[in-house]
């Protein structure tokens, strides 16, 4: 997780030139006379799909975009997979990018899916050497080996896309970008594809993700951008950037007004949270504290409008974004009935134990639809320490128990 | 990433994505003719009728005289070969970006490649055609109509000059069809003008009318094709003047599309 980034974008904005015959003719003309490819045209015309983005995903983070339809989710791929080149600012890709935009896309009909997987294989930048010794592997992943000799005109739509999927995640990119693409095939390749794309992340793939799934997109990536009319609205952990859009939905949907606040805290403001403390047995605060020490989170409130439908719920994230635990009182069964004047409520954990590192928190109330009243990202930071640095998030009390293997014990 | 062949030149992209070249001509071959019951032998079966139709309609129906002891149809073939080579390949090129749309706007793939592919698919077709020629040729001169021009061996040269021709202007009509699908149509009537602005049907020696003769003269696909007749069928050697003429022309074609192409490249993803 160090060195340089797989992908880094700064400042990036893309504008589409408008398409009206007129703009057409002047912007060929300014192309071939002045080498200027559209720009004199943009101040006045075309459609501005994304502005002022900024990205950095570390080599084998998984960096999901979201958003609604229109936003520039797609824009944003398509430049990292170099298909597009930005209006202004710079794209920086390291190593191979495979783009899983479509499935299949330029498979020839009338030739086979052997010769298909092949030519599709070196446009993803793969030799004729490399593909031709990847290719048993390419037919055994997509289950099609029956079929791989006949005219790809023959297949099912479920074939097609699968052989498709097959060849891209074969080249092994360093970056990987998909679009909307993992449910794809029946239930059991669609395993396969997430089963794959995990490898490829354990490899050090960074893989940039679309996805209106907002369950996939929690569970596949660590980190994630929010993406609303082609502006940048949040940055965070995909917990928190599908928290802030499920509540953008859930408020349009309501018709409210619209939820103001930054890119790290936001919501309605019905109910506020005062202060969100990790606190010890005793009850006093902590930044520090050891794994396996009871702590408990405790979150003071206030209510503005008082409140029938309402959960509270935190997040403990790791720095990188990798979400380590999280939870709220309606998973935990209990059912809301008034939230009027000011409170404060405690999550308890009689162990806490996590590995040893930096942990930052996010805390949330908001109605059962997602609608946030307030709704604060890394809103508390603390570290764990343990006398031996275990690696992951998770630290539960362990010993060994040794039948034949002569050691010393660990002294002390 | 690297920013392209923008500005290592088209031909430099083109070698490094050769292999890639070659399959998708493969590929156009092999589709060319999947599910025909005579396959590829149709290549070499169309120019064959072709030949044939020429010899019956210009022998019988109305007999054409050469000005070359070779007969008639013979001579139109030799500068329709060529023709029919350079012609397909640009009306192809006007829609081969458009064409492979998904591959431009979904995979990242130089679009070079694919002008290259159109001009080398009907290249192929051409060779495939070009023994009946040969063999047509070989047949008259065994009647003794002719002697056997080996000047033949010229050929590759000759061919050369054409392809590059061919090529230079399949990349520009390919990247300015991209913004003006009005040029398709275009191209079409002005590949009508200069068929018959350039001698395919007829010989230099047949034009009497001066001015006529300066304009065909002037036409910059004529001395493309006369290098090609000479040496193909006539057994003469092209003087130093239309040759240097021809690779002239050559140049100037492949200079002007490559850097229409290379101007325009960027823009070719997001309009096709």
């Amino acid at each position: 997780m160090n060195g340089a980034p797989a992908i880094r974008l700064t400042g990036v904005s893309k504008n589409y030139p408008s398409l009206t015959r007129r703009g057409r003719l002047h912007s060929l003309k300014g192309a071939l006379l002045h080498g200027e490819l559209w720009r004199a045209q943009q101040e006045q015309q075309g459609f501005l799909a994304l502005s002022g983005v900024d990205v950095e995903v570390p080599p084998g983070e998984t960096f999901a975009v979201i958003g609604p339809n229109g936003s520039g989710k797609s824009t944003l791929l398509k430049l990292v997979a170099g298909i597009l080149r930005p209006t202004t600012g710079t794209v920086d890709v390291a190593g191979r990018v495979t783009a899983l935009i479509e499935l299949g896309a330029g498979f020839h009909p009338e030739i086979s899916g052997r010769d298909n997987a092949i030519i599709n294989g070196m446009m993803l930048g793969l030799s004729r050497a490399e593909v031709t010794n990847l290719l048993p592997e390419i037919v055994a992943f997509s289950g099609i080996e029956p079929f791989i000799d006949e005219p790809v005109k023959t297949y099912s739509s479920g074939m097609y896309v699968r052989l498709g999927f097959s060849v891209a995640v074969a080249a092994e990119p360093d970056v990987l970008v998909v679009d909307e693409i993992l449910a794809v095939g029946d239930e059991a390749f669609a395993h396969r594809c997430l089963d794959r794309i995990a490898q490829l992340q354990r490899r050090g793939t960074a893989i940039l993700l679309v996805s209106h799934d907002l369950g996939l997109v929690e569970q596949l990536a660590q980190r994630a951008l929010y993406l609303k009319g082609g502006v940048p609205v949040l940055t965070g952990s995909a917990g928190a950037a599908v928290a802030r859009y499920r509540s953008d939905v859930a408020s349009d949907e309501a018709g409210d007004t619209k939820a103001g606040g930054t890119a790290r805290r936001w919501g309605n403001g019905a109910v506020a949270l005062e202060s969100v403390e990790l606190v010890d047995a005793a009850g006093r605060p902590l930044r520090l504290l050891s794994s396996g020490e009871p702590a408990a989170l405790r979150i003071a409130y206030s209510v503005r409008i008082p409140q029938e439908d309402f959960v509270f719920g935190v997040a403990i994230n790791r720095e990188d974004g990798a979400h380590v635990f999280g939870t709220n009182t309606d998973l935990d069964g209990w059912r809301p009935e008034r939230l009027a004047g000011d409170g404060h409520l405690a999550l308890e954990f009689p162990r806490l134990e996590l590995a040893p590192g930096r942990y930052v928190v996010d805390a949330a109330v908001h109605a059962k639809n997602g609608l946030a009243y307030d709704y604060a990202c890394e809103v508390l930071s603390f570290t764990v320490t343990a006398p031996v640095g275990w690696p992951g998030t998770y630290a539960p009390r362990h010993g060994w128990r040794l039948h034949g293997p002569e050691m010393a014990p660990p002294s002390g | 990433m690297s920013s392209g062949p923008s500005r290592d030149g088209i031909l430099l992209s083109l070698y490094r994505n050769r292999a890639l070249v070659g399959m998708l001509v493969a590929r156009e071959l092999k589709a060319r003719y999947r599910g025909t019951f005579l396959g590829y032998l149709w290549s070499l079966l169309n120019p064959l009728l072709l030949l044939g139709i020429y010899t019956v309609v210009f022998t019988y129906v109305i007999p054409a005289r050469a000005a070359s002891p070779f007969p008639y149809p013979l001579l139109l073939f030799s500068g329709l070969l060529p023709w029919l080579f350079g012609s397909g390949a640009l009306l192809d090129a006007a829609i081969v970006l458009p064409d492979n749309g998904p591959l431009l706007r979904k995979v990242v793939c130089p679009p070079e490649v694919f002008p290259a592919v159109t001009v080398l698919s009907h290249l192929v077709h051409h060779l495939l055609a070009l023994p009946i020629l040969l063999a047509g040729i070989a047949v008259a001169a065994a009647m003794g109509l002719a002697r056997f021009p080996w000047t033949v061996v010229l050929l590759p040269f000759a061919l050369l000059v054409w392809v590059t021709a061919v090529g230079g202007l399949a990349l520009a009509v390919a990247s300015l069809a991209v913004h003006f699908r009005d040029l398709k149509d275009l191209l079409h009537n002005l590949l009508n003008l200069f068929f018959f602005a350039t001698p395919i049907i007829y010989t230099l020696d047949q034009i009497h009318v001066p001015l006529l003769r300066r304009a065909i003269l002037a036409n910059p696909v004529t001395p493309l094709i006369q290098v090609y007749r000479d040496v193909v069928l006539l057994g003469e050697l092209p003087s130093l003047l239309t040759w240097g003429w021809a690779v002239g022309v050559a140049l100037v074609c492949w200079t002007f599309g490559a850097w229409t192409f290379s101007r325009l490249r960027e823009t070719i993803a997001e309009t096709v």
